[in-house]
């Protein structure tokens, strides 16, 4: 206490002043961390939850009258009704057993599984068992736009299968292409731990000399089909091969030749009328495919491996010029008319500090939110839709649609001039804008994510919901289900 | 508090010098890196197999530029409340505010690298800001702990 020689009178002004500026300081404490508080608690996940609980709903446009959207279960088709008929007989079976082994994952003992190859229109049947992966796993067919029960998204369209689990997935190969399978269950490590694979669709009349590279990075090194290094693909001299590249990591590479090359088709689809590419490199966002015509001897570099066509070809090095797909072939008819859309959506990515499931960080958000409060795209069967792609967060984006194929319609408000670019798999760069759009024709709930998988977990997920769809499964800790 | 003040501050000096530690270790390792055939794009950036020798100062730099320091920074100017010195809040505030700045231009130098220049700069400035507090900070203590209102020169305390 204070000595008592001083005069009772300004002793009490020191004793209270004190006190008020510790309640002030207090206060000041208070009104810092309150807000910050206040969004951690906000972000505490719910030990389970339904997509179509999630989010904001976004009818762009069109019609609302989405009721019963939030009571899942409740109202609609179950997207396990979104399936082949059980009697539709299967024309091409495979049984893919998954094993964990160390970090890595193998489908039949193998890293990457086995290739999956079916010719178009064949039913494919392919068994799924988990031997030991203790978290579960699923297989999505990424690029191939199958009924939405079959799609492969843990807690969306499934459950995770669980050690000593199968799942059976069946579905019609109707498009012809250069496409891939990964898991969709902890998508980000089974995926850079190998639990993938090649599917490839040919026509009927068969395809010429190929050869398929599934580029991955294993252990710092850039891989071809799981092997370090190049990838020798025998042929004639004067031979054209059809090699396809497919990115299965999380950041956009390049492809490139010293020699002139063809770009055949992106993401499965045919490119119309593709020229010759010289001194340019051709980019292929995490999860795309580039299909590229070759004449042995050749070499595609890949940047730190490659694919050596027939013996030969010189190493080159990266060029500085890109092949730009906007402009790129001939211009074709579409098969809709994106000019008359039934909606339009917009799809902005940014980035800003902040909570999600009570961890602090610099997060990503979908037109202005945070992770839960992302988009929820509500389309009707046969829409026609559009979205606006834009990204100000600082970093590319490779951002893919499940279930659908969408058209590339402007880039940064020019309009494409070449060739149909078709996509699933897109890569928007920092600062760039694109129009895109696409048919609503493939009922069910497909996710709308970015493919950096490491993305997905930072809030970079939407899902496009169709009218009178649910969903009987559910993702979060109480549940074995983690999509991402 | 003013213990815990100054103990912050110089918390917050130390991580600027980590930062700056740990960002030089992650470019010469990775340099190196390159130097030995090691190729890397942004598929490669994004994969966590990449290792080198300094890919570890990439992520403490990341970890400590979006979490530690701003937490350190927020610990900072609400223990300057308590701190009870002239000046206590404006260099804690000052700091604060320049932390937030860092972690802003660590989100936009990736649009427009040039900014990363000023990055490195003010982390100079908080260096100086987090110093010349901490110095106040054991002043004023000091200052405090003397036998105070025995000279004629003592100030009135208000
Ligand atoms: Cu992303």
């Amino acid at each position: 206490m204070l000595t008592d020689t001083r005069p009772a009178a300004p002793a009490a002004p020191r004793g209270r002043r004190p006190r008020r500026r510790t309640v002030v300081a207090l206060l000041a404490t208070l009104a810092v961390l309150a807000p910050v508080a206040w969004f951690w608690a906000a972000s505490l996940p719910a030990g389970s939850w339904s997509v179509t609980e999630m989010g904001v709903p976004d009818d762009g446009g069109g019609p609302a009258g989405m009721a019963g959207h939030d009571m899942a279960g409740m109202a609609g088709r179950s997207v396990d009704t979104l399936r082949l008929p059980a009697e539709t007989p299967a024309d091409a079976r495979i049984t893919l057993t998954a094993r964990a082994d160390g970090s890595r994952y193998t489908l039949n003992g193998q890293t990457p599984g086995p290739e999956i190859r079916a010719v178009a229109g064949q039913v494919v049947e392919v068994r799924l068992v988990n031997a030991d992966v203790a978290r579960g796993i699923t297989l999505h067919w990424h690029g191939l736009d199958v009924p939405n029960g079959d799609d492969g998204v843990a807690g969306v369209t499934q459950d995770a299968v669980l050690p000593g689990g199968e799942f059976v997935y069946r579905f019609r190969a109707t498009q012809v292409g250069t496409y891939w399978y990964h898991s969709h269950q902890v998508a980000d490590e089974q995926v850079k731990g190998g639990l993938f694979g090649s599917l490839v669709v040919v026509p009927p009349e068969g395809v010429g000399p190929e050869a398929t590279a599934l580029v991955h990075l294993f252990g710092g090194r850039r891989t071809v089909n799981g092997t370090p290094g190049d990838l020798a693909v025998p042929a004639a001299p004067g031979q054209t091969v059809r090699v396809r590249l497919t990115n299965t990591d999380d950041g956009p590479m390049r492809a490139w030749s010293a020699a002139p090359y063809r770009v055949l088709a992106v993401d499965g689809t045919e490119v119309n009328g593709p020229t010759p590419v010289s001194g340019a490199a051709v980019g292929i966002t995490a999860g795309g495919r580039v299909d590229l015509e070759v004449t042995a001897p050749a070499r595609i570099e890949l940047g730190g491996a490659a694919v050596v066509v027939g013996g030969g070809g010189a190493p080159s090095s990266v060029p500085a010029a890109s092949v730009d797909l906007l402009s790129y072939g001939t211009p074709a008819p579409l098969r809709f008319d994106p000019t008359t859309p039934n909606r339009i959506f917009d799809y902005a990515i940014g980035r800003r500090p902040g909570f999600i499931g009570g961890v602090p960080g610099l997060y990503w958000t979908i037109n202005g939110r945070m992770y839960p409060d992302v988009p929820m795209y509500e389309v009707r069967e046969g829409d026609v839709v559009r979205m606006r792609i834009s990204n100000s967060s600082g970093e590319v984006h490779p951002m893919h649609l499940h279930g659908h194929h969408a058209v590339v319609l402007a880039r940064d408000g020019v309009p494409s001039t070449g060739s149909p670019w078709w996509i699933d798999s897109l890569d928007v760069p920092d600062g760039a804008t694109f129009d895109i759009a696409f048919v609503a024709d493939n009922p069910g709930i497909w996710m709308d994510h970015c493919h950096n998988l490491t993305h997905p977990k930072q809030g970079l997920v939407a899902h496009l919901m169709y009218e009178g769809v649910t969903t009987p499964y559910r993702a979060g800790p109480d549940t074995p289900n983690d999509p991402e | 508090m003013r213990a815990v003040y100054r103990v912050l501050a110089y918390l917050l000096a130390l991580e600027v010098v980590v930062q700056a530690a740990a960002i030089a270790w992650a470019v010469f390792g990775l340099t190196t890196w390159i130097e030995g055939g090691g190729v890397l794009d942004k598929a490669g950036m994004e994969s966590e197999s990449v290792v080198f020798d300094g890919v570890t100062g990439f992520m403490v730099h990341g970890m400590n530029g979006t979490l530690i320091v701003p937490i350190f920074g927020l610990l900072f100017l609400i223990s300057s409340f308590f701190a009870r010195f002239p000046g206590a809040i404006a260099w804690a505030g000052a700091a604060f505010g320049l932390v937030v700045i860092q972690v802003a231009l660590g989100i936009f130098a990736h649009s427009i690298p040039a900014l990363g220049m000023l990055h490195g700069a003010l982390a100079l400035g908080l260096l100086v800001v987090a110093l010349v507090a901490a110095r106040k900070a054991s002043v004023a203590t000091a200052a405090a702990s003397e036998p105070a209102s025995t000279g004629s020169h003592a100030a009135p305390l208000v």
